[in-house]
């Protein structure tokens, strides 16, 4: 009973928690929801019938009969003479605060009141601290510091990165870095969730106006597909606020979902169609130019197109674009960049499994028991799927992470297996032989699941763990330890990322993770499965959507006639019975003269291709090239035509997440100049060409033809997706979509999932004495691919300027390097100049670099040495030797 | 002796971090906590670089600036300061000439206050690294300065 | 004349501390050998019986906290002791005495009530200051270790056991029970919010017991001469004995241990020789900072948690400071509340931005900005509004002597 109302209560749940449910206020400062109650601010004192004096309602659990007073003449006292003294320490000039109207301190002396007389006795001068302005996107001011600690509860428990901490004592206590030095030279993470959360001014961002509006869409970096109110002001994006109610990222974000916002704004944003005449770029009317790109392209249908369309755009216009190439230009060589990332996974786990997403869903992370990461650099690339991993682990989850560099999550991980860049097969091989000597397989879940089991336990008898270790690197004690967590403490989710697929075996290192999922009955179940991260906030959806050469929308196969036959139908027109070309394949038909026009929408292979010099030769050679896209990139400056798209931020569609969740992205503010949807540019070349079929008047409109052709899709509607988004497979408007996949039956044919057999096959260009250092490449989290938008976001750019090649010290002494001197890196097919970064981070024998920056283009030197199943290249491991610049 | 010898004695378990830190303390020869104490212990105990550093400041008899070989602490709590001990720091002041919490030129001698140091049978009491003195009311700082070199 | 009677000051003196086998000869650890012969309730049951009272302070009933940490849970994997060997109350110097003097006779009782609760670990915490306690107990350590009294089977029983110690690194606070557990874990020293106890929830959230290098001290004694014995010494409510440290003003500055019961005149008079210079008592302050004036009315009451409490003053940890005619108890005030402000944490904000509030009142006392009266009634006002709303026991402390100097001294601060 609070307050003499009757209350019915949640055992567990705090007298505040009960209050603040049931619309009773009671006055606090210190609390968060989302955090452990730390009690430092009194000020939700109450008096509860027969316990002693006041107490703090934020920490105190209800009980059964409890009588609780929120009021009385005591508790306002107390709440006063405390709020009196916060005030004493507090900067006074609140019209010149940020936080003025929405300040909790202010909301709170509204109902408390404060005496001034008291006050006025209470204030004296006191130094002013400076405030700390380093952070490009935030600043702190000490000043208006209550001392709530919600910021370094904040960045302790929901960031895992404690960037803040209290310094020094009593009255002295502030809120400090390592070493009380300013916060970007700190280890913050700038993911801004402290701003968000600061009550009053001490914390407020830099550049951000208060929208006029909110509206809610999704964030257009990586495949979490985290929900987000974008604020929207004088037609610009002013602000973004995560959505609490999101079961994606619970309101979080990481720096480029709340900051990185900011490119649709930039004054470089393409607004008109360009077309090169005598070697530039000159700006033209839609109709010239929707003319030429017909003009041009009618002279090569078939196997003389090619198109690569994008994993950044929506389902919407993927399904446009590759139905523009398979109905209009009548071949199937369409592909996008999954090809360079999780190809693979599409090809292995379709094998085993029957198919290649996510099994699970991203909020089943938190209760798993054991979480598997490999090749996954996850708090950097997948912050918020990163802040899953955390919560699992402040849960009590075991964490696993096997990568080759000591990455960010192993300061959370319980074992770290480092094994060498390219000996994954080994690893896990040699983890299900630990699994299987000590017969800790799920023999039940093998017998009535899955097939060809005795084929692949012969494939074991090579991987002893004595070769595992030697090949791998990592001692056979820890493979011992991993293994039996991962095989019995479960529940145990696995993910993983490229570190995984970008290989010249990568389809066997998906077919490894699967085999040891399947081993150990952690696939089809709730918090268990195998979870390959996507990249792009679209990779899923543009997979799905059939931008692919050999699958038609929903994987429908391009070569099985009564597929074919059903979409001829639906499309009246003629289709090519034939897979198309893959990605890697399309430049080498390129610079074979068999393709002469080639259609890319939002892509940058000059910088995210493989062997990325190969690429440009590839691209002088075409007859005739369109980009589409928001900004002019490094690889639209070899286009004929430029054609301007609109942003994310200008356009109704969806997106389909990384857990195979179909969200609505919203128009949020009007495109600039003349930049159009991707679709209409489409459908206008389509109709030009005569295509038919090509008159939709709404994105809307694109999705409910989806619903008829693409069965995952069938009952994915516009208003079922308004508030959440829906899991594939959802056949019928009246299904609920799949939380996870392969419950009771694999989605493979037959239904059973399925072992294989594996061998160790190194990667292909191993380190010599020529070239003696193994390059593996990675993401930072500051940026997203080739920076086409994170660099045009000033704070981000400040953040991470250039590219650092990471290398371990015992290396760089031999070399006599010096950190952060200029250094050249030379494979045997490019070179590049970059900084050194001296660092732990990597082993010995193993540098890193990054593809973020387009002056240091890591591509030239990796290697395109092709997995043969998925046609993926090996992107992780080539061999390169840096040598030390002379300077005289 | 080489950091990680110290940290050889200690499991990295959270209840050592005290220990561990004193212990690096000890062996620095300017009796302080260097910010490559501060990562190394952190590395160690699997914590981060802040949270040491917040350990560090709120504790008083860690130091994050280089100190002298000898570390006076004078007790200034009330018994101590009823029998004078503001007077004994007053004349510890004059004739080491530093203030309150630095260190003499020769790095031989910081001075810092203490609370309470459990010598109220003796006050006013002082500390001189780990020896004791006590009745400092009357006496010679001279000859008992004269001890440490 | 007035004797004093040593239970946990037993052995000073009579042999050598860090000897064990000195320790041994006298009846050393005979009372553990026995104890895990018995049945752990049955310790208990002695340990309630005896109805010792936690001597760090607080005054709780040693046996109860026994009791209550060896029922929270039957099936714990882990459950800690923890000695608070974290002395720091101003004018208290008991534990570095025992610590110093006779520590396996702490060691045998930690040995005891990790055996009666069921703790196969055992923490000492000592303030970091005490080096030369550190030293007698960590060799005091070896040594049991040396004779198998402590580690694996003691007495070939089923009991393990270990013992380690931790080193505070200055920190009042820490020796308030809950922030030491924060402290031990490593951490900045805030305190804990109760409940959960630590009977319940202590160390790593484990069940744990924490009490006073005295009371711990005292245990042996209990066990081998039973409860009755015990309980015949000292007064109704308060039996026993207890360490008295006296300083200031005295002849005979120093460590008394009496039966409870004795008075303050007897404690200064008889024991510590009388008023220094001949002068006259004027006040004494009872309990360390955190604790209570009082005049010459309370001379002649006796010692002991409840007896103290009808006066409004307060036993605490049994120190004792006296001031001779002619000192300033303002002085006295502002040099305790120049401690608590050096010692408070600053997690909350009553005590945070609170005791710079009460130096700045005695400030402008001082500066005759404000009168006498008014200033004892505004540190009173603004230190009875601490103690309802601060989080810990030190925000809760000044008013103790705020309001004693109100009671006693009103018209002479």
């Amino acid at each position: 009973m609070i307050d003499g109302i009757n209350l019915i209560v949640k055992r567990g749940k705090t007298i505040l928690d009960i209050a603040t449910e049931n619309g009773i206020y009671i006055p606090n400062l210190c609390h968060h929801p989302d955090l452990v109650p730390s009690g430092n601010c009194r000020m939700c004192m109450v008096e509860v019938e027969g316990m002693r004096g006041q107490i703090i309602a934020c920490k105190t659990p209800v009980e059964d009969g409890m009588i609780i007073r929120t009021e009385s003449q005591e508790i306002s006292l107390i709440r006063q003479t405390t709020l009196e003294l916060i005030h004493a320490n507090h900067t006074q000039d609140c019209t010149n605060c940020y936080k003025n109207n929405q300040c909790k301190l202010q909301e709170v002396t509204a109902y408390v009141g404060v005496d001034e007389k008291r006050l006025n006795s209470l204030r004296r001068t006191k130094p002013i601290i400076e405030e700390d302005g380093s952070n490009p996107f935030f600043t702190l001011d000490h000043n208006k510091c209550i001392m709530c600690g919600i910021c370094i509860r904040t960045c302790d428990e929901v960031q895992g990165t404690n960037a803040l901490d209290y310094g020094y004592r009593g009255f002295e206590t502030v809120v400090s870095t390592f070493g009380n030095r300013p916060i970007k030279e700190s280890v913050c993470e700038s993911c801004g969730e402290c701003v968000v959360r600061c009550p009053v001014g001490a914390l407020y961002p830099k550049e951000e106006k208060l929208p006029t509006r909110e509206i809610k869409s999704v964030c257009v970096y990586c495949g979490v597909g985290c929900n987000i109110y974008f604020g929207i002001r004088d037609n610009k994006l002013v602000s973004a606020k995560g959505d609490k109610n999101s079961i994606v990222n619970k309101g979080r974000l990481c720096v480029k979902g709340r900051f990185g916002y900011k490119f649709v704004n930039h004054p470089e944003r393409l607004t008109k169609p360009l077309i090169k005449k005598n070697g530039e770029f000159v700006e033209s009317k839609w109709d010239e130019a929707l003319d030429l790109v017909a003009k041009k392209f009618s002279v090569s249908k078939g196997n003389k197109f090619a198109t690569l369309s994008s994993a950044k755009i929506p389902n919407e216009d993927n399904y446009v674009i590759q139905k523009f190439t398979r109905a209009v230009m009548g071949t199937n060589t369409i592909d996008h960049c999954a090809r360079l990332c999780h190809a693979p996974t599409v090809a292995g786990l379709v094998q085993s499994f029957g198919s290649g997403a996510m099994t699970n869903s991203i909020d089943e992370f938190t209760n798993a028991s054991t979480i598997f990461s490999i090749g996954s650099n996850t708090t950097a690339a997948h912050p918020i799927i990163g802040l899953h991993i955390k919560e699992a682990k402040r849960r009590g989850a075991k964490i696993i992470v096997a990568n080759p560099k000591e990455i960010d999550l192993c300061r959370f991980a319980d074992i770290h297996l480092q094994q060498l860049p390219g000996t994954d097969v080994v690893l896990l091989m040699g983890m299900m032989k630990v699994v299987v000597d000590e017969n800790l397989e799920d023999s039940e879940f093998i017998k009535e699941r899955c097939e060809n089991y005795d084929e692949f336990i012969k494939s074991l008898n090579e991987f002893d763990l004595d070769t595992c270790e030697k090949i791998t690197r990592v001692p056979k004690e820890k493979i011992i330890e991993a293994a039996r967590s991962y095989a019995t403490n479960k529940p145990s989710s696995l993910v993983f990322a490229m570190g995984i697929t970008q290989h010249s075996h990568g389809t066997d290192n998906v077919l490894a993770i699967s085999n040891l999922a399947q081993l150990t009955g952690s696939v089809g179940k709730e918090s268990s499965g195998v979870n390959p991260l996507r990249g792009q906030n679209n990779v899923q959806g543009a997979c799905d959507l059939g931008a692919l050469p050999n699958v038609y929308p929903g994987y429908q196969k391009v070569t099985a006639p009564e597929v074919q036959e059903k979409f001829e139908k639906y499309w009246e027109v003629k289709l090519n019975p034939d897979n198309g070309l893959t990605h890697t394949e399309i430049f080498d038909q390129i610079e074979k003269g068999q393709i002469k026009s080639l259609y890319q929408v939002g892509e940058n292979p000059v910088l995210s291709e493989a062997d990325a010099n190969h690429v440009k030769k590839a691209l002088d050679k075409l007859d005739f090239f369109v980009v589409q896209d928001i900004f002019l990139t490094e690889t639209a400056k070899y286009a004929d035509v430029i054609l301007p798209a609109t942003s994310f931020a200008e356009k109704d569609g969806t997106f389909t997440n990384t857990e195979r969740r179909v969200q609505r992205v919203r128009k949020l503010v009007e495109p600039p100049g003349e930049a159009k949807d991707d679709w209409w540019i489409t459908c206008e070349i389509a109709k030009r060409l005569g295509g038919s079929g090509f008159n939709y008047n709404t994105a809307e409109d694109i999705m409910n033809e989806i619903n008829e052709v693409t069965p995952i899709y069938g009952g994915i509607k516009y208003d079922r997706i308004d508030e959440v988004g829906l899991q594939w497979p959802c056949p019928d408007e009246n299904h609920p979509g799949t939380k996870f996949l392969h419950k009771d039956r694999f989605s493979r044919q037959g239904g059973k999932g399925k072992f294989f057999p594996l061998t160790y096959k190194a990667s292909v260009e191993l380190p010599d004495k020529e070239y003696p250092l193994i390059l593996t490449t990675d993401r930072s989290l500051y940026h997203f691919h080739t920076s086409t938008m994170s660099r045009r976001v000033k704070g981000l750019e400040s953040l991470n300027k250039e590219e650092l090649l990471l290398i371990n010290p015992r290396d760089a002494n031999q070399m006599n390097l010096k950190n952060g001197e200029f250094v050249t890196v030379k494979s045997r097919r490019g070179t590049v100049r970059v900084k050194t970064n001296i660092t732990e981070i990597c082993p010995k024998g193993v540098v890193s670099l990054t593809f973020h920056f387009h002056e240091t283009p890591t591509n030239e030197l990796t290697i395109c040495a092709i997995d043969p199943v998925s046609k993926i290249p090996e992107t992780k491991v080539c061999a390169i030797k840096v040598e030390k610049i002379d300077h005289k | 002796m080489e950091r990680s010898e110290i940290l050889k004695q200690f499991e990295p378990a959270n209840e050592n971090m005290l220990n561990i830190l004193h212990a690096l303390q000890n062996n620095n020869s300017q009796n302080y906590l260097s910010e490559e104490d501060i990562k190394i212990a952190a590395n160690y105990l699997n914590t981060t670089y802040s949270h040491i550093y917040g350990v560090v400041t709120y504790y008083t008899m860690f130091s994050l600036k280089p100190r002298g070989k000898y570390i006076i602490r004078v007790c200034n709590s009330p018994v101590c300061n009823m029998e004078n001990s503001t007077k004994v720091i007053e004349e510890i002041k004059r004739f080491l000439s530093i203030e309150v919490g630095e260190t003499t030129d020769d790095k031989r001698f910081t001075l810092e206050l203490s609370e309470c140091l459990g010598r109220c049978g003796k006050a006013p009491g002082m500390m001189i690294n780990e020896d004791v003195i006590g009745n400092l009311d009357n006496v010679d700082f001279k000859s008992i300065f004269e001890n440490y070199n | 004349m007035i004797q004093e009677k040593r239970i946990t000051l037993k052995n000073l003196g009579k042999i050598n501390p860090e000897s064990i086998d000195d320790y041994i000869n006298v009846g050393g650890y005979k009372a553990f050998e026995k104890t895990v012969g018995r049945h752990h309730i049955e310790i208990i049951d002695e340990m309630v019986k005896s109805s010792l009272r936690g001597r760090g302070g607080a005054g709780f009933s040693a046996g109860l906290k026994e009791k209550f940490t060896s029922e929270a849970c039957l099936r714990c994997e882990q459950k800690y002791l923890i000695c608070n060997a974290d002395e720091g109350e101003p004018g208290t110097f008991k534990d570095r005495i025992i610590m110093e003097n006779d520590p396996h006779l702490m060691l045998e009782g930690m040995l005891i009530a990790a055996y009666a609760i069921g703790a196969s670990k055992a923490y000492i915490y000592i303030r970091g200051e005490y080096y030369k306690s550190i030293d007698r107990i960590n060799k005091a350590i070896s040594a049991a270790k040396e004779k198998g009294i402590i580690g694996k089977n003691v007495f070939g029983s089923a009991f393990s056991v270990d013992v380690e110690v931790k080193l505070g690194a200055g920190s009042y606070l820490c020796g308030e029970e809950l922030t030491l557990l924060e402290s031990l874990e490593g951490k900045r020293g805030y305190p804990r919010i109760k409940p959960p106890y630590p009977a319940e929830y202590g160390l790593y959230g484990k069940p744990t017991l924490i009490n006073n290098v005295e009371t711990l001290a005292t245990i042996p004694t209990i066990i081998e001469k039973g409860s009755d014995w015990y309980t015949s010494l000292g007064t109704e409510n308060s039996p026993g004995t207890k360490i008295f440290t006296i300083s200031g003003d005295v002849n005979k500055p120093g460590y008394y241990e009496t039966e409870m019961g004795i008075t303050l005149r007897e404690l200064i008079y008889e024991l510590a020789g009388g008023i220094k210079d001949g002068k006259a008592f004027y006040a004494a302050i009872l309990g360390g900072a955190a604790g209570t004036f009082v005049n010459e009315s309370v001379l002649d009451t006796p010692m002991g948690f409840d007896t103290l409490k009808e006066k409004g003053a307060v036993l605490g940890s049994g120190a004792i400071m006296v001031m001779s005619e002619g000192r300033s108890l303002f002085d006295m005030t502002n040099s305790i509340l120049e401690f608590f402000k050096h010692e408070s944490c600053g997690k909350c904000v009553p005590c945070r931005i609170g005791m710079p509030q009460l130096l700045h009142i005695m400030e402008n006392l001082k500066n005759n900005k404000i009168g006498r009266i008014e200033a004892l009634d505004l540190l009173l006002y603004e230190s009875e509004f601490m103690a309802k709303s601060s989080l810990c026991p030190l925000g809760q402390s000044p008013i103790l002597p705020i309001k004693s100097l109100k009671q006693y001294f009103e018209n002479e601060f």
